[in-house]
């Protein structure tokens, strides 16, 4: 089994890891490189809780080869706290009361990021809309919704 | 008994530089390589052991392969490495060719669209498959490479069958082409799923209806009918009634029965087969209604 | 002078969870992200392809053989039988197997994949049996008996299994005389309903991880709502000591119900005792988590009810029989509770109830949100609707007029509390506007309303206890030890809120110690039923008051005071008397300094308290009757206003309304957040989720083809209110909300689609297309 050599930013830090060709993204971040903040939902992209940023966009993890990403950039929600202070849309689910048992939220807070990243004011049915893969089986989704539109009002985002 | 691996069975990925190189690769290890884009329908397959590949090729970073080009004379070219969300968000897509624009939105959620890439879909040839009724209604082709060269296939002849395409072994798409759409043509895609949105569809109807001096009314449809046979297929007894008399509510009536009757839906844990003849009913009614108002509408302000 | 008055009530605030910063930073740790190191083995498990045979052989030979292989185990290694009420299972299967997807063997190697691998070299050879699929095939005569010797197995007192049948429960309830209030009836109302299988989907799948080492202590780590119900029943099952089992419980993605009690934790422990000294982890995969574990019973459900020619209701028979699957150790008290609550909250003179538990060669049954409520008032809801309008009586004053009040007589005969259903029952009637006709917002759309009730008793043993600690630290902060596991629903923060609001801190000076680790925390029996924040709360502010009275003891000899003159705010010990004051953090572990360093008075403060109901009494085996079935009811109703498509079938809610009365709101945002996630859960489980069988198999196992609710599927708008009438021993007069706000969903909707389309179906998920044939098919 040929191993191969990648090289990615993850969190903005410098990663090489060498790894197999069947294993995914999501695999990677939780068992190479302990980021265990990302979940493991399905593993057949229809939940969401693997959600992280590759190259700026929200991709379910659990569907994307390690391989395909030598020379990528990875955000997971690790990556959204900034020295220990949380992000607009952290503050902003945690007031609102949008977690409950917490398992879906950092794929959320992935989705809900690239979401105000190209839509920096979206309405209420532009935020369900992008969140419609991301399943929650606690909240009932209307915090969540909340906490979106008030981290859109409230964000002074610099990245 | 379903139960698939918790972790990818063991694969190889090829990553060649160049389509040729691609091209050989597939065709030196028939039946134990696949070409693989976005990998959200390849990979499951794989975990699911619909496939047992030795080796996926990736084929996302050739040459070509990632283009989105319109132009206003020959219309639009579409690499098989584009995916989904970057055709809802084109505005060149959603002012020429809307329905590719709605219809994508429809699929999965964003996630999956950021990786899912058109090509992909029609080369899985899914029989409820939501983006391949709109590129069939505007006469796309595909841009074919192969062993024995290359070759344009209209994608009218390009489905076989339920998850089956012509595509020879070792030949992987390159582009779909879209011609311009005709002239003062206005399209719906509307489809039903078992949630408001991300399901797949139950039954879809995708039309496009413009003015035609060569038709007997004026005008001509085109309309495709989605998971209620084995690949898409064309109402075309509904669409030579709009065709061949003066339109209007009785004929529009008389459309949707024919889109209806030309189905063949089947019993599956998603939906019966009557539920899914009677909303190709009512799906083709809607889509026509709100053609058929969008053209009197234009007709009108053109005087 | 400064008292209690002056500074913010934090019982009845909306303080923020204690437990989102972690949570929200994807620091928080649940079980799978627990980091094991190099030695960690994983499991896999060979399940049964048939939903019923007989094993005839098991060659693990060539599994044992492929390099990476630590350990394979079969059921042979473990003969004990493993179950809460009903002791019917083994861990692995041995001689038969009852279910498609019961584990045969395990298997742990280095990696998932050789595990998995192994898998393929285990070879089983089955003799297929006659497999049952549906409670009323399994208690034909002559169908096959799926546990032929349930007169062996070990049953609590208060269950009655009928051996040398497929029932392993029997409650009845008989009160007063329904065959002849029959005849006084005006109106009479018959049903029968079926109410299919879902599953929990708890967006974190079950996973556990077990260690045992080489001296034989046997370690648990577990996504778990009940930690020590887990270290006892596998301790009884495998025959060791209690104290020789730890289980440590993390953060738990979502339970519903499913991570209560034992089903795949003891997995990997049998699999561990064979590679001792190294952890093994099983993970079950999303399809194994749909059929392999915990299901919702089916349940088939015949009413009758009738009323007087006042709309008095007079009597009530039904008779349920729930498909309880191929293991009903649990099941079996979803049956008593669906006995013993079988009128709804209704006050019925004469009442019949016959509650069959029954087998089948389905997935195992389980504890799921509700417990047997939301399947019973399916069928009660809608019934009480069609009475009403049998005998022509507005469907809210009918329930008003019905409903139970406290002083009433149950069917058990137990004396009703106070409650505040007929409070629930006006706001939500009034939030949608009942009585008003609503314009459809289309020709081709339908407007209806509806309303349901419902009530639930935590269904516990009689004998279910909770215990707290509580430590003062050197600086005056407060750690709180509990049992109870966060699930999602704010346990550990409503009990920091009983416990600083009870001492007289503040917030930020209590921190809960997780992970509940049962050598250290005190003991839970588990977090299920509704019951935490009502009896652990009770536990908590017992030792909340224990710390109080150890506190106001030292200072008072230090000050030369009584102990009633003290108080203690902020943190601050004073004297009403003298307002002399003193900090915690001045002497909460080091005491207090005699006059002149003359000796010292106190030293560590250590508070612990404890809460179990003493007053639940057993029930008649024939008549169900006894002084008090339950601790207490909560009660709620739920209205709807739903838009239906006549072209399409599709449904949409317009609004929805939901009220419960919780005794005590502790903290009301996190009830209101409780109502709102479960009345989606609700919804979902009314239009979209159904598992799917054929031949015992279940055909849609994923997401693709399992739907359930997403962000688009929500009512237009979701209004919450909040009654409270409190509950004479909940804390501060509290009682449970956690399971209710799902219960009386699935009803109020079907009621809303009968007032819009005059439809109603067998049961639901009330799909697009069930709606939409139903109402061509009324058309013919």
């Amino acid at each position: 089994m040929a191993k191969h050599i990648i090289n990615l930013t993850v969190n903005e830090r410098k990663e090489q890891l060498e790894v197999p060709a069947h294993l995914t993204l999501l695999r990677m971040l939780r068992e190479n490189l302990a980021l265990t903040g990302t979940k493991n939902g399905c593993e057949a992209g229809e939940c969401g809780a693997c959600t992280v940023l590759l190259n700026g966009e929200p991709v379910n993890s659990c569907m994307v080869l390690a391989v395909e990403c030598d020379g990528a950039e990875v955000m997971t929600v690790e990556g959204l706290t900034e020295n220990g202070a949380l992000d607009a849309l952290q503050k902003a689910f945690i007031e609102e009361n949008a977690i409950q048992c917490g398992f879906c939220t950092p794929g959320m807070l992935i989705s809900a990021f690239a979401l105000l990243q190209r839509n920096p004011k979206p309405d209420e049915i532009v935020i369900k809309e992008a969140l419609v893969g991301n399943l929650c089986r606690c909240t009932g989704y209307e915090r969540i919704v909340k906490a979106v539109k008030d981290a859109a009002v409230s964000s002074g985002r610099t990245r | 008994m379903i139960n698939p691996h918790p972790v990818l069975p063991e694969f190889e990925y090829i990553k060649p530089e160049n389509a040729e190189d691609a091209v050989r690769f597939l065709k030196d290890h028939p039946g134990e390589s696949r070409p693989f884009l976005g990998g959200t329908d390849c990979l499951i397959g794989v975990r699911d052991k619909k496939f047992e590949p030795k080796y996926l090729v990736d084929l996302k970073r050739l040459d070509g392969f990632d283009i989105l080009g319109f132009d206003k004379a020959k219309g639009l070219a579409i690499g098989a490495a584009v995916p989904l969300n970057r055709l809802v968000m084109s505005p060149e897509v959603q002012a020429y060719y809307p329905l590719i624009a709605s219809s994508a939105r429809e699929v999965g959620g964003f996630q999956l669209r950021t990786r899912a890439t058109l090509v992909g879909n029609l080369c899985n040839a899914s029989p409820c498959g939501d983006t391949i009724a709109p590129c069939l209604v505007y006469e796309g082709s595909m841009n074919i490479i192969g062993p024995a060269g290359k070759r344009l296939v209209s994608l009218a002849d390009f489905f076989k069958g339920s998850g089956m395409t012509v595509l020879e072994v070792g030949e992987i798409v390159q582009s779909i082409h879209l011609p311009l759409p005709p002239a003062g043509a206005r399209g719906v895609f509307l489809s039903i799923g078992r949630n408001a949105l991300s399901d797949l569809a139950i039954a879809a109807v995708t039309a496009l209806g413009f003015p035609d001096e060569s038709a007997a009314s004026g005008y001509r449809f085109r309309i495709a009918l989605s998971a209620v046979a084995p690949t898409v297929i064309f109402a075309e007894g509904a669409q030579n009634l709009l065709s061949d008399q003066p339109i209007n509510e009785k004929v529009i009536d008389g459309a949707a029965d024919l889109a209806a009757q030309a189905c063949k839906p089947i019993d599956d844990i998603r939906a019966s087969a009557r539920y899914r003849r009677e909303m190709i009913s009512i799906l083709t009614r809607r889509a026509l209604d709100e053609i058929w108002t969008a053209l009197k509408d234009h007709n009108r302000k053109a005087g | 002078m400064k008292d209690s008055t002056t500074f913010p009530k934090l019982v009845g605030s909306d303080v923020l969870r204690v437990d989102v910063r972690e949570k929200a930073s994807g620091a928080a740790v649940f079980t799978d992200d627990i980091q094991f190191g190099n030695n960690l083995l994983h499991a896999r498990i060979k399940r049964s392809p048939h939903p019923h045979a007989l094993i005839k052989s098991i060659d693990t030979r060539k599994a044992e053989a492929l390099p990476g292989v630590k350990a394979v185990v079969t059921g042979d290694d473990f003969p004990g039988k493993i179950g809460l009420y009903l002791k019917d299972r083994n861990i692995i299967a041995r001689d038969r197997v009852r279910f498609i997807g019961e584990p045969v063997a395990g298997v742990a190697a280095v990696t998932e994949e050789i595990a998995e691998k192994a898998l393929d070299l285990i070879q089983v050879e089955y003799e297929p049996l006659q497999a049952i699929f549906h409670p009323l095939d399994a208690i034909k005569p002559g169908a096959p008996l799926i546990h032929p010797d349930l007169g062996d197995y070990e049953v609590a007192n208060f269950i009655f299994p009928k051996p040398g049948t497929n029932i392993s429960n029997h409650f009845k309830v008989r009160k007063g005389d329904t065959e002849g209030a029959w005849k006084s009836c005006a109106a009479v109302v018959e049903r029968e309903y079926y109410i299919p299988h879902i599953q929990h989907v708890p967006i974190e799948t079950h996973v556990a991880v077990a260690e045992v080492s080489h001296s034989g202590k046997i370690t648990l780590w577990s996504s778990s709502q009940s930690p020590f119900a887990q270290r006892d029943l596998i301790a009884k099952t495998l025959g060791v000591q209690t104290c020789d089992i730890r289980v440590i419980a993390h953060f738990v993605g979502g339970g519903f119900g499913c991570k209560a009690g034992v089903t795949m934790e003891a997995l990997p422990i049998v699999i561990g005792m064979k590679v001792k000294g190294q952890p093994v982890k099983l993970r079950l995969t999303r399809e194994e988590e749909f059929y392999t574990n915990f299901v919702r019973q089916a349940l088939v459900i015949r009413l009758k009810m009738g009323c007087d020619k006042d709309g008095n209701m007079l009597a009530m028979e039904n008779t349920m029989h729930w498909d309880g699957g191929a293991s009903t150790e649990y099941g079996v008290n979803i049956t008593r509770a669906g006995g013993y609550s079988c009128t709804g909250p209704y006050d019925i003179p004469n009442v019949k109830a016959d509650s069959y538990c029954v087998y089948t060669n389905n997935t195992i049954g389980g504890p799921y949100r509700g417990f047997g409520m939301s399947e019973l008032h399916t069928g009660i809801e809608q019934c009480v609707d069609e009475l009403a309008d049998e005998i022509g009586i507005d469907k809210v004053e009918f329930r008003l007029k019905n409903v139970v009040q406290g002083g009433d007589i149950l069917a058990t005969g137990m004396l009703m509390h106070p409650t505040g259903i007929k409070e629930c029952i006006q706001k939500v009637a009034k939030a949608i506007d009942w009585g008003k006709q609503s314009q459809p917002s289309a020709p081709h759309k339908l407007r209806g309303k509806g309303i349901a009730l419902m009530w639930k008793a935590p269904a516990m043993p009689p004998n279910p206890g909770s215990s707290a600690t509580l430590k003062l630290n050197e600086d005056g902060t407060l750690l709180l030890g509990v049992g109870g596991q966060e699930i999602g629903q704010g346990a550990f923060t409503v009990a920091a809120q009983l416990a600083a609001a009870t001492i007289g801190l503040p917030m930020d000076r209590v921190r809960v110690a997780w992970p509940v680790d049962t050598d250290y925390s005190p003991y839970e029996w588990q977090t299920v039923a509704s019951r935490i924040t009502w009896s652990m709360g009770n536990a908590v502010m017992a030792a909340a008051n224990d710390v109080r009275k150890q506190i106001f003891e030292i200072v008072a000899e230090a000050w030369n005071e009584n102990p009633e003159d003290l108080d203690i705010l902020d943190g601050v010990v004073i004297s009403k008397r003298t307002e002399k004051e003193i900090p915690l953090k001045d002497f909460a572990v080091y005491g207090i300094p005699k006059e002149n360093y003359d000796g010292w008075i106190g030293g560590p403060i250590y508070g612990r308290g404890k809460f179990m109901p003493t007053y639940v009494t057993g029930l008649d085996k024939e008549t169900g009757q006894g002084k008090r079935a339950v601790v207490h009811y909560t009660t709620g109703a739920q209205a709807f206003e739903v838009e239906i498509d006549s072209q399409t079938g599709k449904l949409e809610v317009i609004r929805a309304a939901t009220a419960f009365d919780v005794g005590k709101a502790i903290n009301p945002d996190l009830v209101k957040a409780q109502m709102e996630g479960g009345l989606v859960q609700g919804l979902s489980s009314a239009l979209f989720e159904q598992m799917i069988f054929k031949d015992g198999e279940m055909q849609n196992p994923n997401f693709v083809d399992y739907r359930i609710a997403t962000s688009v599927d929500l009512p237009k708008e979701i209004l919450t209110f909040i009654v409270e009438v409190p509950q004479d021993d909940g804390p501060y007069g509290a009682r449970g909300v956690g399971e209710h706000p799902m219960v009386p969903t699935i009803a109020g909707i079907a009621n809303a689609i009968h007032d819009a389309a005059s439809i109603r179906m067998q049961g639901p998920p009330f799909t697009a297309e069930k709606i939409y044939l139903a109402i061509q098919d009324q058309k013919k």
